[in-house]
């Protein structure tokens, strides 16, 4: 492939998906300037590995892979990062069910609870997710992944993306539980039994 | 207490979440600073090269003197104001939608100041809003700051623009567009998008279930 010919291909394949790597790259980083760093790094190593992206192949979850290869890398780098292992998270916390909780005469669906809490209130409960969670939910929810491209992405079984998936949505949910309960959306004395097994 | 917890609730539960996250999805960003920074070193393709490069670095240069004037301009007039949360924004618009607040109905944005003036004669003065449809206003505080209020209807959708002195109100810690120089505070709440600006000493919200980039065109024609 000539220089026009990987120019050529990096503007059509690649360029129109650089608003979805900068909005995936800021809801990692917690810096503006970070996150374009990141972004562009992103887009440079996939002008550099084009030959790897092969006919017919989806470029988005294979730009979104090697953004996740960068993000990693500079966690190693950082060495800093707050990381909370799988192992620690096998028992799912106590059950409780935000946004089910109202009495009955002044209950709101889920959805409507939800949608009280901001843009950047969602992406902060999602940054305090262990890692592999918040990159489940971003590729499959944020970025309407299916499964099986999340997979390839993560590099894991579909069926651990789908786990994880109802682990991370779950566990958003309690995240947010002190908000809303904060914000009178839900009782304070609201307090749920345990999810069964 | 005991609640039943079953299956459909944790279904139900687990869609709305997902769906929440799916908007996210429609966060606007600035791709502004990356696209520069990619095509000085992935140059475009020849023929766009030769024709664009030059006005787009023109055009980018004095793009950032006007975001450094207004954010200048934005930082000197911004001491002492209240925030506005998103979601305090998202409540009015949707108090007024639905009737829950008193509104007076007008057909004019000269009818709203004379009725918001009569009713508070430190009012915030409404500005222009061409091509929409004028359908009531009031007044609103946040944080004890005044807010005049009215609701517009573009392409049969409410909007509710809310203008306040630049002095008592500051813009929202939200993702920043800027557009030929002036730059957007853009948030959402569920399904409703809201921009956020400021101009000649006023701040602006517009609030609705229209598109950010729709909304960001109708706050750049706002004229006072």
């Amino acid at each position: 492939m000539d220089q026009e010919q990987a120019n050529r291909r990096f503007y059509d394949l690649v360029w129109p998906h650089r608003a979805d790597v900068l909005r995936l790259a800021q809801f990692l980083c917690r810096n503006g300037a970070d996150a374009e760093d990141l972004a562009q790094e992103t887009l440079l190593k996939a002008f550099r590995k084009l030959d790897r992206l092969q006919d017919g192949s989806e470029p988005k979850a294979w730009l979104l892979a090697i953004l996740r290869n960068s993000w990693l890398d500079r966690l190693r780098a950082a060495s800093a990062h707050p990381q909370i292992s799988l192992s620690e998270l096998t028992s799912e916390p106590a059950g409780q069910a935000p946004f089910q909780a109202r009495e009955s005469q002044e209950s709101l669906k889920p959805e409507e609870l939800l949608s009280d809490f901001s843009d950047q209130q969602i992406i902060d409960s999602l940054r305090r997710l262990p890692e592999e969670i918040c990159w489940t939910l971003l590729l499959v929810d944020v970025q309407g992944l299916s499964q099986e491209e999340a997979s390839e992405v993560l590099d894991v079984p579909t069926g651990t993306v789908k786990s994880r998936a109802h682990r991370g949505r779950k566990m958003l949910r309690e995240l947010l539980l002190p908000l809303a309960r904060e914000r009178r959306l839900v009782r304070d004395d609201v307090n749920l039994p345990q999810e069964e097994p | 207490m005991s609640m039943q917890y079953d299956d459909d609730t944790k279904e139900t539960l687990d869609r709305a979440v997902a769906a929440r996250l799916a908007g996210l999805r429609n966060m606007p960003v600035d791709t502004t600073a990356l696209d520069r920074a990619v095509r000085a070193q992935v140059p475009p393709l020849r023929a766009r090269r030769t024709l664009l490069m030059r006005p787009m670095r023109a055009i980018a240069a004095s793009f950032l003197v006007l975001a450094g004037v207004v954010t200048a301009v934005v930082l000197s007039t911004s001491s002492g104001p209240a925030l506005a949360s998103a979601a305090q924004m998202a409540q009015v618009h949707q108090d007024i939608v639905s009737g829950r607040i008193p509104v007076m109905q007008v057909d004019s944005i000269e009818a709203a100041n004379r009725m918001l003036n009569s009713q508070s004669p430190d009012a915030p003065t409404l500005p222009q809003v061409p091509q929409s449809h004028v359908m009531a206003c009031c007044m609103k505080s946040v944080h004890d700051k005044k807010m005049a209020c009215v609701l517009l209807r573009d392409d049969g959708e409410p909007i509710t623009l809310a203008v306040a002195n630049g002095s008592d109100m500051k813009l929202a810690p939200a993702p920043v567009v800027s557009r030929n120089g002036v730059s957007y505070r853009v948030q959402s709440v569920g399904k409703l998008h809201m921009v956020m600006t400021e101009r000649d000493g006023r701040w602006l919200c517009l609030i609705s279930q229209l598109p950010a980039d729709r909304l960001i065109d109708d706050a750049a024609r706002v004229r006072f």
